[in-house]
């Protein structure tokens, strides 16, 4: 084939770029041929998830605009004239109950990190691991029964009622704890839930840390205490970029929390109100949206938001993970 | 106080309060733990054998179980090819553009809203289909399943020294046979590793199906293509109802559900030294 | 060597239920016939009774009971995702047209009687007399407090805490909110300018931090029983069932009735009822059994419906499920009105109501 081909060619000046042709076709090989498919598959799922979500949205788009994110009001008709939704409760029920759960996360991540690495026994290190480990893998359903049995009970009579008893001319206590389905609730399981992811980014990065300057605090004479101020200082992209995962895990969880947080829709700063989250909404009204015209485009249209703020959250978290990774291999 | 009692003070401070707030990240586990023990056994200790086989007007939660192992099964006949395939894809060419986007893409995908996913099976499986389904539930699943076993696949190869490598393709193999013939038994334990933590994770979800699978509890399971049940479903409808006997029912299938978890866990965790998530 | 213990150990547990599962099905489902009621939860009790009773007679037939609410039952009529939808108001117009799209003809009949009623959770306290302001007042959000003048001087004699009042509702597209909205707005022009009827209706007590959601009427019903001083309107099963505190409402000659089998057989019979034929489903109106007439009649009364497919080309149903599905529904609509299998709260239907049912289910083709 290739005499051929070098009749057209000019002969045997060609054959060296021709050998290079050929071999670049044959580098595609059959590894990849089975593989490529694959992996292009899935990209191929993600967009064409997006572009559902995109697409079913698209009627709210075009009936509210991007104004369907900013208002409060819900009123479902069976007269499509007369039903207006807006989101807004549910996206501030996403974020204010993601904020208490990383902030939350932010001190026992980080504690049970320098904990684990630092002071624990050897042996009794893995046990600590693996518990953190169970506590990411366990099914987020038995999270949600013993929050509903065992959390909400606890936090509503020891530190809810407490609180608003005493300090309720505090704006955000100022709310009656009625059920003690609230953010306050949401956002402490929550916390509890993505602790394990933070601790696993931190934890990482901080038994990365090259040993060199540990011996270095060490040799200056420095408190266990001063040393590790200083590592985690050396850390803190990776605490940070723990900090949005967990954030991302906050805001895409959805049955744990739609067990707790009272599913009304609430505007209030106050931790003790009852809220929604994009996605409990999602859970709660999906199975009627149907019979309302306008419902279900708006219900995508959550769904698609959500879309958003876990990629956004996501990239950033993992783009700056990996500088600060590529940045610290000596 | 001399500034070394200040530094002293500090120092035990901090200890403490690490000490507390690593047992306070801790102990919501074994409460949890404690809790689905002590108010699941007695429920199924009562009558294991209706409880563990009956349908749900006797009072058992057997066709839930079936629906999950069917599920654990199907999606993962579903997802666990793409996600070997994927994995080695990623582990073979980590530089090219192709592969750091499949990296970001699985880590994003490990961590995406699961009931996401659960909606988008419905709309383009269940809904078509004009009936829920075991494989719309089980679809949403294997998307879910999916990045756990790729990312674990992934890195379960890097574990192997490079020389594996360099002595197969020394020896004139093809990529292929390099990758799939040597490599891959080689990782088999972390890849195995990577399916068993896919499936336990998957066994647990509940948010996809709530709109895929439909449910099913008076009868035991025939067909994939026709409504199933699930356990995690099943309690989570049960929660949400005042009758505290459904409550009990509750709490014996998150018991059954704790367990099922920890029988596949355990002996991953212990064997293993690292896990990702 | 260790972990292949625990691997095998794993695996023949697997084995062991899986076989275990396979007897069952083998034994349990050799020939069974499968059906699925979808939707309301007003007549969760009854539907459920009957189920028991229904499949202990007939062993082969399985029926899964799902809830989700009128509009959710409506909505998975028309996908076909359910066999027998569950509404408590008849299906407005638009929705008709849109089952009569799929081909087929759906056919809506009655099933049974039941009550929307007042359940309030008071420690200590278990009557109380809301008149008809009082009870538009309390759910508006007017009225505050539990020792509000308005309710203290209809029950002096009550001991009433001064808290504020909780109004828990449905988060569901509800038939049972339906027909307390439409009753709501029957009795009072302001309930009916400021909000009007629907299976979804906008709480003012959401805003002012006194409104609660619930998923279902079990949901609604789990929250009242967690917290004092709350207040809810649901379907009188539960509140029998749960042991509920009820009250006693103003009807439309003036009495203060509570909701029992009696008050609900005297608004029923006191009204005759318009029941349209079941291929129009759509013209029934869901006032009529509401504000019945009659000194002992409880106000708030509804039917709930069942949908079917009448089964043209058999498009939604195998001949053995249609045939499953008549047997069921006939004697749904025969043995199942019999008192032995009404469940409590709920009450038959007068036998010329039954009969319409009974020709949808002649009309059910196999």
């Amino acid at each position: 084939m290739f005499r051929f081909f070098t009749l057209f060619t000019g002969g045997r000046k060609m054959k060296p770029c021709f050998n290079k042709i050929f071999k670049s076709v044959r580098r595609i090989d059959t590894f990849q041929i089975i593989t490529l498919p694959a992996v292009i598959f899935v990209f191929l799922l993600f967009v064409l998830m997006l572009f559902v979500y995109f697409y079913n949205a698209l009627p709210a788009f075009i009936r509210e605009g991007l104004a369907v994110y900013f208002k409060n009001i819900w009123q479902a008709s069976e007269e499509p004239g007369k039903e207006y939704y807006g989101l807004i409760a549910a996206i501030w029920g996403t974020v204010y109950t993601s904020m208490i759960a990383i902030l939350i996360a932010l001190p026992i991540s980080i504690a049970y990190s320098v904990f684990v690495i630092d002071y624990v026994p050897k042996k009794l290190k893995n046990i600590f691991i693996i518990v953190s480990d169970m506590m990411a893998g366990l099914p987020t359903i038995i999270y949600g029964i013993w929050g509903v049995f065992a959390l909400v009970p606890f936090l509503q009579k020891y530190i809810m009622t407490p609180l608003y008893k005493n300090l309720s001319f505090i704006p955000i206590f100022s709310y009656p704890p009625v059920t003690g389905y609230s953010y306050f609730s949401a956002g402490v399981l929550l916390g509890i839930m993505v602790t394990p992811f933070a601790s696993a980014v931190i934890r990482e990065a901080y038994q990365m840390i090259p040993f060199t300057y540990r011996e270095a605090a060490i040799s200056l004479g420095l408190t266990r205490y001063e040393a590790t101020k200083i590592l985690l200082g050396y850390i803190k992209p990776a605490i940070f970029s723990g900090m949005i995962l967990a954030f991302g895990r906050a805001v895409g969880e959805t049955v744990a929390v739609s067990l707790i947080i009272g599913n009304t829709f609430n505007l209030s700063p106050s931790l003790f109100a009852p809220g929604y989250t994009i996605s409990s909404l999602i859970a709660n009204q999906f199975g009627n949206a149907y019979i309302y015209r306008h419902m279900l485009p708006v219900l995508y249209a959550g769904g698609l938001s959500l879309f958003i703020i876990g990629l956004i959250v996501n990239i950033v978290g993992l783009y700056l993970l990996r500088r600060w990774q590529e940045n610290v291999r000596i | 106080m001399s500034e070394y009692k200040i530094r002293k003070g500090k120092e035990i401070a901090f200890t403490i309060s690490i000490t507390i707030l690593t047992f306070l990240g801790i102990l919501p586990l074994f409460h949890i733990i404690a809790t689905v023990f002590v108010n699941g056994l007695p429920v199924i200790t009562k009558e294991s054998f209706t409880f563990l086989t009956g349908t749900f007007s006797n009072g058992g939660i057997g066709p839930a179980i079936a629906g999950t192992f069917i599920l654990i099964f199907l999606s993962s006949l579903i997802g666990l090819p793409v996600a070997l395939l994927v994995g080695v894809y990623a582990y073979e060419y980590p530089n090219s553009i192709i592969g750091k986007a499949t990296e970001t893409l699985l880590q994003i995908m490990l961590e995406f809203p699961t009931i996401l996913v659960g909606v988008f099976a419905m709309s383009i499986i269940a809904i078509p289909m004009g009936t829920y389904s075991a494989f719309a539930g089980a679809f949403a699943l294997a998307i879910i399943l999916m990045p756990y076993v790729a990312v674990y696949t992934q890195e379960a190869m890097r574990q192997i020294p490079f020389t594996y490598r360099e002595a197969s393709f020394g020896l004139g193999l093809s990529r292929i046979k390099v990758i799939f013939r040597i490599l891959v038994p080689l990782s088999k334990r972390g890849i195995l590793t990577g399916v068993l933590i896919g499936m336990a994770k998957v066994a647990g979800e509940t948010a996809p199906l709530l709109f895929t699978i439909g449910g099913l509890y008076e009868s035991y399971p025939v067909s994939v293509t026709k409504p199933v049940g699930a356990v995690p479903l099943l309690i989570y409808t049960l929660v949400q109802s005042p009758s505290k006997g459904n409550h009990r029912m509750a709490w014996g299938a998150s018991l059954i559900l704790l367990l099922i978890f920890l029988l596949i866990f355990i002996p991953i965790r212990v064997s293993l030294k690292e896990v990702k998530l | 060597m260790k972990k292949k213990c625990y691997v095998g150990i794993g695996i023949a547990t697997i084995c062991i239920v899986l076989i275990i599962a396979e007897l069952h099905i083998y034994i349990g489902n050799e020939k069974s016939v499968i059906l699925r009621t979808t939707g309301a939860t007003f007549p969760q009790y009854q539907i459920q009774k009957w189920i028991k009773v229904y499949q202990q007679s007939h062993p082969e037939v399985k029926i899964e009971y799902e809830g989700g609410g009128s509009g959710y039952g409506q909505e998975t009529f028309l996908q076909g995702l359910t066999h027998i939808g569950r509404t408590d108001p008849p299906v407005k117009e638009d929705t008709w047209n849109k089952f009569l799209n799929t081909g087929d003809q759906p056919l809506q009949f009655p099933v049974i009687v039941g009550a929307v009623v007042v359940a309030f959770n008071l420690p200590g306290i278990n009557e109380l007399k809301l008149s008809s302001e009082a009870l538009v007042d309390i759910f508006i959000g007017d009225i505050e407090y539990w020792d509000d003048r308005s309710i203290k001087s209809l029950n002096p004699e009550v001991n009433l805490p001064h808290e504020k009042i909780i109004v828990i509702h449905r988060s569901d597209a509800s038939g049972t909110t339906a027909i307390f909205t439409t009753y709501l707005s029957l009795i009072s022009e302001k309930w009916a300018n400021k909000i009007g009827a629907g299976k979804t209706v906008n709480w003012p007590v959401d805003n002012m931090g006194r409104g609660l959601a619930g998923k279902g009427n079990s949901g609604v019903v789990a929250i009242l029983k967690q917290k004092e001083g709350s207040i809810c309107y649901t379907e009188l099963s539960f509140a029998i069932e749960e042991n509920l505190s009820v009250a006693a409402i103003q009807n439309k000659n003036g009495r203060f009735v509570k909701p029992t089998t009696e008050t609900i057989q005297s608004a029923v019979s006191q009204v005759s009822s318009y029941i349209p034929s079941p291929t129009e489903g759509y013209k029934e109106d869901i006032k009529q059994l509401l504000n019945a007439a009659g000194d002992n009649s409880y106000p708030i009364v509804a039917f709930t419906h069942l949908l079917v497919w009448q089964n043209k080309d058999r498009k939604h149903y195998s001949p053995e499920k249609a045939k499953a599905i008549k047997d069921f529904l006939a004697w749904i609509l025969t043995d199942g009105q019999k008192e032995e299998n009404i469940a409590p709260g709920y009450v038959p239907l007068p036998p010329d109501v039954a009969q319409i049912g009974l020709n949808a289910v002649k009309m059910i083709r196999i």
